[in-house]
């Protein structure tokens, strides 16, 4: 372990940036909080991964929409409206 | 939309035009099976329709409609019995951490893309409801927990659970991150 992983400042903001995570991946982080998470990943090997792993998570969620739910499917609309007109 | 909620059926069609294929996206990633998902979203159009009256506009029309599939899915679209919908299963989310995979050393973009799928469909409901709603369908938080009928809080407390679940269970893919 190095020295500042050692300094109390060190773990309050390790625990401040466990704390936030949430809010700032969803950039709900306002500043100076935001820059003090920010400041912390960079000291902190762990914390950076952390960020950074669940970043790339966020992203390759969002690049699910749409893929594989409608790929080569056709538009249920008019399924839907055909059984609408059915039913009424 | 006042159109639509005054009977117009012409006006309903409209909205079912402009809602159907994203409700159906989001029921597909519940149910995994195509048919049943498209019999899912008719059937929610359907109630939608018998119950528009009732629909008070406090809530984006597409958080109404959401909420409808979403319990018809957990009704398995057919009548059978509801599943514990948002049950969140003492141990199961640590579970499906269990899926971790060390990828090909030169895994692609689609590998990635599968275990996350995998991951995802791995969550147990009350966990990958929220998921979908917020980081695969883009949700707003609010928009999200009120289909869920979640404070905000405890939407944002799973959400947060969820996504370090599925992080780990893909950490074999994202090994050069951070370093």
């Amino acid at each position: 372990m190095r020295l500042r992983e050692l300094r109390p400042s060190f773990m309050l903001d390790h625990h401040f940036t466990r704390r936030h995570l949430a809010d700032y991946l969803d950039g709900e982080l306002e500043s100076p909080a935001r820059e003090r998470l920010e400041h912390h990943a960079e000291l902190c090997p762990k914390c950076r991964r952390m960020v950074a792993t669940l970043l790339r998570t966020l992203e390759g969620l969002r690049g699910l929409r749409g893929q594989s739910a409608l790929a080569g499917s056709h538009s249920v609309s008019d399924s839907v409206i055909a059984r609408l007109r059915e039913d009424t | 939309m006042d159109r639509a909620a005054g009977g117009d059926r012409e006006a309903f069609e409209e909205l079912v035009r402009r809602h159907a294929d994203h409700l159906y996206a989001v029921v597909l990633r519940f149910t995994g099976d195509p048919s049943e998902a498209e019999e899912v979203v008719q059937e929610a159009f359907l109630r939608a329709w018998r119950s528009i009256g009732r629909f008070e506009g406090r809530s984006q029309f597409f958080t109404w409609l959401c909420r409808i599939g979403l319990n018809e899915a957990k009704r398995g679209g057919t009548g059978r019995p509801a599943p514990e919908a948002l049950s969140v299963e003492e141990g199961a989310l640590e579970r499906t951490a269990d899926l971790r995979q060390a990828p090909e050393p030169h895994a692609e973009h689609r590998d990635l893309r599968l275990a996350l799928e995998r991951a995802v469909r791995a969550l147990p409901e009350g966990y990958r409801a929220p998921l979908i709603l917020r980081d695969v369908e883009g949700l707003s938080t609010g928009q999200a927990a009120e289909i869920l009928g979640l404070s905000e809080a405890a939407f944002k407390s799973r959400l947060h659970r969820a996504r370090l679940v599925v992080r780990d269970a893909i950490d074999g893919y994202l090994s050069g991150d951070g370093r």
